[in-house]
């Protein structure tokens, strides 16, 4: 199933072995879309390098732009203000919402439901108008700067974001009555691509996948940064069956995570210190200037930070000419890198019909995999 | 929601202890370490010697309940000290992920309280560093076994920077296309990218020469 | 009679066909209708191109979400006739959406030679104008015009699905003008770069 393929969700090849229907074997093959953007990070400024990290998985960016940000702000050891931290926390949860519903939109028509399409896209408006409003454009935001964010919340952002979560609550339910409703969404997804937790975490495979295995772990409890561990939320957990979590459960654990992240943004727009409103203060303009001297030779920065497809990494190691203006080396976890070879295992022993259903439900996003 | 932080910094001192009274005398270091921004809980370094390395990577598993291989990844230090020419970075987790208990025909949800988390159950970040001295072939025994997520990291940092990894079973080339030539590896330093103080790299600069058996022929 | 090498075919149909259509054509000139046609068919022809243009369903980078965005119900390109094929035999236009990589160089010559006559090539964002942000990398080409012959570029990173549509709107003024040259004999009629005009 090569690189041009509607179901790859992306451009990647799997080499699929069958025996009549039935898979017997998979090779996946990626590397189509690798820009070598650990490379091309050496030789550019840290407040560059957060444009490349947008790139890296489109389908999310602001997850992978803050990603990088944590990191880099560990390297360079620079604090950043509370409103700023809960002004991320709202761009990243709306960006998990906006992530989920590309997914729900591409995974939908893989089963035959092309309704869902239309309406997750267009749910997804709402959420990409939001973050228009925060970040400037409409896929690739460069929202946060080291020490803070790219500007306050603009004029009436909290009572526009209050409705169109609202609504987004609304909607949510009709997508997910229509879905579980249907006798023919329900049996190409229950039943098939079956994967146990601690198989799962054994092969590297985090985030939502392994919370549809019945366990919560979340990276934004286990670990935690910025403001997770004060605002009310839970983590979303689904009650898999004795053979392992499947397709319908990972579905169902990111409808509910998409509430969460919903429940998240109203109440950090609540939690904001100094009020939702705009409210200008001054940060501090020299603070790149200050950090060249921080980031030698020997310090390091990393950030574990729950992506919508699992948990990535960023490891920034100081030092070289160029200390403090560029990164010496900078390396990228993705975690559907290491998902996508465990998804075509899962597929053995499946038909090839199911192979759609298997790799959607992981949520493939081939930017961050080949970066 | 929260993990208490004396709880996670017992853990951590403990994990350090045990792998100092264990592993002291062969060299390794550990420590309790901070990250200065960002996370909140404290993360255990630990500097390992390379002869080592596969038998401390057992030790966190199987002893320390390391159970997720996060990252493992490598730097090309060409001015670096003469001990650590080549470095191996390792990231793992402690993320105690239990398959949900069976009862009676049905799954049990594994829900865990944050609050009341301690010693060996609160998940924990490790940091490994391995330092590899100056050579022209940088090897570091594989993981494989250990973690089946350290295999395609392994085949990502080869495929990259050039460390092998004795003992790993089906080491290919990721990322770059299958025909890249042997011995290449961008991310070492030698090699510049493109329109800075650029040498090529090889011969094919944009490299987009067609398969030869396809020349001439239109499908 | 058995002889094996008999047509058995009741009449030699090319004979009848070359009659009546040689009839046919004299007549037709002499009243001054066959150009009358041809140039009514071509018209029809071209309208038909231009107002249907299947583009493939090739998804390779962020550009990509936003051409699933133009085919959302916000920004609705199927209003316009563009609906996505997934095979490659069945479609008219080639939307590149992202950079490519050299593994990818070959795989995207085939699509392309894939496509039957007439097909246009639009390079939508910018890593497929020139590289993009990525012009520096090791593995990255610096354009698709380096393998492929564009006919529209798009700029923008990613262009904003209003912008694509805009894309095809050039597009269609192209066919227009140039009718259904082959892409080969295409190299002297300067792409059309959007937002110029």
């Amino acid at each position: 199933m090569g690189p041009q393929h509607p179901m790859t969700h992306g451009l990647w090849t799997l080499k699929v072995k069958v025996d009549g229907e039935t898979v017997v074997d998979t090779v996946p093959d990626l590397g189509y879309i690798h820009r070598g953007v650990e490379k091309i990070c050496e030789s550019r400024d840290f407040t560059k390098i957060t444009t490349y990290c947008d790139r890296l998985c489109y389908a999310s960016a602001n997850t992978w732009a803050h990603s990088y940000i944590y990191a880099a702000e560990d390297l360079l050891e620079v604090e950043v203000p509370a409103r700023a931290e809960h002004i991320r926390v709202i761009a990243v949860e709306l960006q998990r919402i906006a992530s989920h519903l590309m997914w729900l939109g591409a995974f939908c028509p893989d089963i035959g439901n092309l309704t869902a399409f239309v309406w997750c896209l267009r749910e997804r408006e709402m959420m990409m108008d939001l973050l228009q409003e925060l970040g400037g454009s409409r896929l690739h935001y460069n929202f946060p700067r080291i020490g803070g964010v790219k500007r306050d919340l603009p004029i009436g952002f909290a009572m526009r974001a209050r409705a169109k979560l609202n609504l987004f609550l609304d909607r949510i339910q009709e997508t997910e009555q229509m879905l579980d409703e249907s006798t023919v969404f329900l049996v190409r997804t229950q039943g098939v691509g079956y994967a146990k937790p601690e198989e799962m975490v054994n092969h590297g495979v985090t985030g939502p996948n392994v919370r549809a295995g019945g366990v919560n772990y979340d990276i934004r409890w286990a670990h935690p940064y910025s403001v997770y561990d004060e605002l009310d939320w839970d983590v979303s957990v689904e009650r898999p069956s004795i053979k392992g979590a499947d397709c319908y459960d990972r579905y169902r654990v990111r409808v509910d995570e998409m509430r969460q992240s919903a429940r998240m943004c109203l109440d950090a727009l609540d939690k904001m210190p100094g009020g939702a409103e705009t409210h200008y203060s001054e940060g501090d303009p020299m603070i790149l200037t200050k950090a060249r001297e921080r980031a030698e030779e020997g310090k390091t920065g990393f950030h574990h930070f729950e992506d919508s497809r699992g948990e990535s990494m960023f490891y920034l190691a100081g030092g070289g000419e160029q200390r403090g203006k560029h990164p010496y080396r900078i390396s990228i976890r993705s975690p559907m890198f290491i998902t996508i070879p465990y998804a075509a295992r899962c597929m053995i022993g499946h038909k090839v019909a199911d192979i759609p259903a298997i790799m959607g439900s992981f949520d493939p996003c081939i930017g961050e995999t080949d970066r | 929601m929260k993990i208490l932080e004396e709880y996670a910094e017992e853990s951590a001192q403990q994990v350090v202890d045990a792998a100092s009274t264990r592993w002291g005398g062969a060299g390794l270091d550990a420590e309790v370490r901070h990250h200065k921004s960002g996370m909140k809980r404290p993360y255990v370094f630990i500097n390992c010697p390379k002869n080592h390395w596969r038998a401390v990577a057992k030790w966190l598993r199987f002893e320390m309940g390391a159970d997720h291989c996060s990252m493992i990844t490598g730097t090309h230090w060409p001015e670096g000290s003469d001990e650590k020419k080549w470095e191996v970075v390792v990231h793992l987790m402690r993320m105690n992920v239990i398959n949900p208990p069976e009862r009676g025909g049905w799954t049990e949800q594994v829900i865990r309280d944050p609050s009341i988390l301690q010693d060996n159950d609160v998940p924990m970040e490790f940091e490994i560093s391995i330092s590899i001295p100056d050579t022209r072939n940088p090897t570091v025994q594989s993981v494989q076994e250990v973690w089946m997520g350290a295999d395609w990291n392994e085949k990502e940092t080869w495929d990259l920077v050039g460390i092998e990894f004795e003992g790993h079973q089906g080491m290919r080339r990721v990322l770059q296309p299958h025909d890249t030539p042997v011995g290449f590896h961008p991310l070492q330093k030698e090699h510049k990218i493109r329109y800075h103080d650029s040498e090529i790299m090889y011969d094919d600069p944009q490299g987009f020469g067609r398969k030869p058996a396809d020349d001439g022929k239109v499908k | 009679m058995s002889d094996e090498t008999q047509n058995y075919a009741v009449f030699n149909s090319q004979a009848l066909i070359d009659t009546v259509g040689d009839s046919a054509s004299a007549g037709l000139e002499a009243s001054r209708l066959k150009k009358f046609i041809s140039v009514l068919g071509g018209r029809f022809f071209n309208w038909g191109q231009r107002k249907s243009l299947f583009p493939l369903h090739l998804g390779i980078k962020c550009c990509a979400l936003e051409m699933a965005a133009a085919g959302g119900s916000r920004f609705d390109a199927e209003r316009f006739g563009v609906f996505f094929r997934s095979s490659p035999r069945q479609c008219d236009v080639m939307l590149v959406n992202g950079p490519i990589s050299k593994k990818f160089a070959d795989p995207i010559v085939r699509l392309w030679e894939q496509m039957p006559e007439p097909k246009w090539c639009i390079a939508m964002g910018e890593c497929a104008i020139s590289g993009g942000p990525y012009y520096q990398s090791y593995n990255i080409l610096e354009g698709v015009d380096t393998i492929i012959p564009v006919d529209v570029y798009i700029p923008g990173c990613p262009p904003r699905p209003e912008a694509l549509i805009d894309g095809f709107q050039h597009l269609r003024k192209k066919i227009m003008r140039i009718g259904t040259t082959p892409s080969t004999v295409r190299d002297d009629d300067a792409p059309i770069i959007v937002g110029d005009q």
